[in-house]
């Protein structure tokens, strides 16, 4: 019994990964650039079928197909914040999120207009259903573990990036104040595309994962978003390792609510948010 | 002053909307040259600072660095030229630290024999505090943050607007002791200010704005302080 429950917070915690890395983009785009991506869900979705693509249509093994589309990401977050989003950036909060809401809408059809309505997955073989037996009655996937360490990874990186580099320092400068960074002569539309394009790649791994281990849709996206959006408020605005707790907690969350009953599974990965949302509205680790 | 001047700004008018900013004003720095525009609020001053690194939202004139026109070069550009901003109300980057903040500035600034062991040996405090965040310093120490930043431009004009504000009168007396020696790098400094007696003191020339347009210039060595007054308040 007791192993049984143990097993269920450690498959919790490591759905909370994917969430993690769902979130991770969105982390970046609302704690240091200060807006809500409503279409964040739909371009994971957007990535997930084009990954589908190139494995089928190419054959490409899941990997590579995620590799192959890691420029792709980059340049198209780079060309969306460069050509779309700069233009309603500072113009208060209602312009961005009608643009990205738009853009949600036009993506979701499009989508639906070119692969349909059917539900889809990235055929992982072998990698998909891998166990490791750990004793105890607990037994951990091999693709979730991957996933949960890939999320570690990120959080890493981005960390370093963000902390430890020349390219770091100027995008938290732009974010504390883009009239100063304007000012001096920072080039603020430049860094904010750049991060975008980071941001781009985040949603590039987290849609490799998502679709080997999930089905999705061309409707999927905005169950994504609202997950992210849980676990970056959760873990606090610009903390990255916040925003990993946050989609931990979720996920061990629907994990227990399903436990009890299999309708639960979301209800109760919602209603822990709402209660910690409740306590602690500035989230766990806020750096903001 | 001889040759073509650092700056020469000329029959420059700068506009919000419908609202004349400036009104065909027409200025000059030298290298190694400190210039001080005074006037009361509103007088024009910070648009003029503005217009300079290329942030106004409208401006009619010429505005020339060392004889080449700025006009359409992006704040980036005009930076890489040779013009550092020290801005009103400091605006650091405050979850940067000191020395992120002060390398914000070599970045985009030009290439030059300013480094940090200048800047260091300057404000010899921010030193000690490079580690810290720009939130966690004093106002004086921001101010000395904000001057560094813009010197590790290797600017060959340096503005400073309102660096003053909001400070103690001996914080005020150490920044303002800076200047000349700044100077002598034969950087030309642009000094706006509202306190004239600081700004007066410590300047080779001066104007004076009133309601956008230059109603006064000339040395503060041969102009009374009566006569500055009354064009400074509109008499």
């Amino acid at each position: 019994m007791l192993g049984g429950w143990l097993n269920q917070i450690v498959q919790g915690v490591l759905l909370g990964g994917l969430y993690a890395t769902f979130a991770m983009g969105l982390s970046l785009s609302v704690g240091i650039m200060r807006f809500v991506n409503i279409a964040h869900g739909d371009l994971i979705v957007l990535v997930s079928f084009l990954i589908l693509t190139l494995t089928t249509t190419l054959g490409l093994s899941p990997l590579a197909a995620v590799l192959v589309t890691l420029p792709i990401t980059f340049f198209g977050g780079y060309l969306l914040q460069r050509l779309l989003l700069q233009r309603v950036l500072g113009k208060g909060v209602l312009p961005i999120i009608l643009v990205t809401f738009g853009l949600s809408i036009i993506v979701q059809n499009g989508l639906l207009g070119t692969y349909g309505a059917d539900t889809r997955k990235v055929a992982g073989g072998s990698f998909e259903t891998a166990t490791l037996m750990l004793g105890g009655g607990v037994n951990v996937g091999v693709l979730p573990l991957t996933i949960f360490l890939s999320a570690i990874a990120m959080v890493v990186v981005l960390d370093f990036v963000l902390y430890r580099t020349r390219l770091g320092a100027r995008i938290r400068a732009v974010s504390d104040d883009v009239a100063a960074a304007d000012l001096i002569g920072l080039p603020s539309a430049r860094i904010y595309a750049t991060a975008m394009g980071i941001v781009g790649v985040t949603i590039a791994i987290s849609a490799g994962f998502m679709s080997i281990w999930t089905n999705f849709d061309p409707t999927s996206g905005p169950s994504r978003l609202l997950v992210a959006f849980e676990a970056v408020v959760l873990g606090g605005l610009g903390s990255l390792w916040g925003t990993l707790a946050g989609g931990i907690i979720i996920g061990i969350a629907q994990v227990v609510g399903a436990q009890v009953d299999a309708a639960w599974q979301l209800l109760a990965g919602h209603l822990v948010f709402l209660a910690i949302f409740m306590l602690r509205p500035e989230g766990l680790f806020p750096k903001y | 002053m001889n040759g073509t001047p650092l700056l020469s700004v000329e029959s420059l008018s700068v506009f919000y909307g419908h609202f004349r900013a400036l009104d065909a004003v027409e200025l000059s720095v030298g290298a190694g040259e400190i210039v001080s525009i005074i006037g009361a609020n509103g007088a024009g001053k910070s648009s003029l600072m503005k217009a300079i690194v290329g942030q106004a939202d409208r401006i009619e004139g010429r505005i020339c660095l060392e004889g080449a026109d700025l006009a359409d070069r992006s704040t980036a550009e005009i930076a890489k030229a040779g013009v550092a901003l020290v801005p009103e109300g400091r605006r650091l980057f405050s979850s940067l630290t000191v020395e992120e903040n002060l390398r914000i500035g070599q970045e985009v600034g030009r290439e030059g024999d300013i480094g940090f062991d200048d800047i260091y040996r300057m404000f010899p405090v921010l030193r000690e505090r490079r580690r810290q965040l720009a939130r966690q310093l004093s106002g004086g120490q921001q101010q000395m943050v904000a001057v560094g930043r813009a010197l590790l431009a290797n600017p060959k004009l340096l503005l400073c607007d309102e660096i003053s504000l909001g400070l103690a009168p001996v914080v005020i007396g150490d920044l303002y002791e800076m200047l000349p020696k700044i100077r002598e790098r034969g950087i030309g400094i642009l000094v706006v200010e509202q306190d004239i007696s600081r700004s007066l003191a410590v300047a080779d020339r001066f104007y004076c704005l009133l309601e956008g347009r230059v109603n006064l210039s000339g040395r503060p060595a041969e102009t009374s302080r009566e006569i500055v007054a009354r064009h400074y308040f509109g008499g």
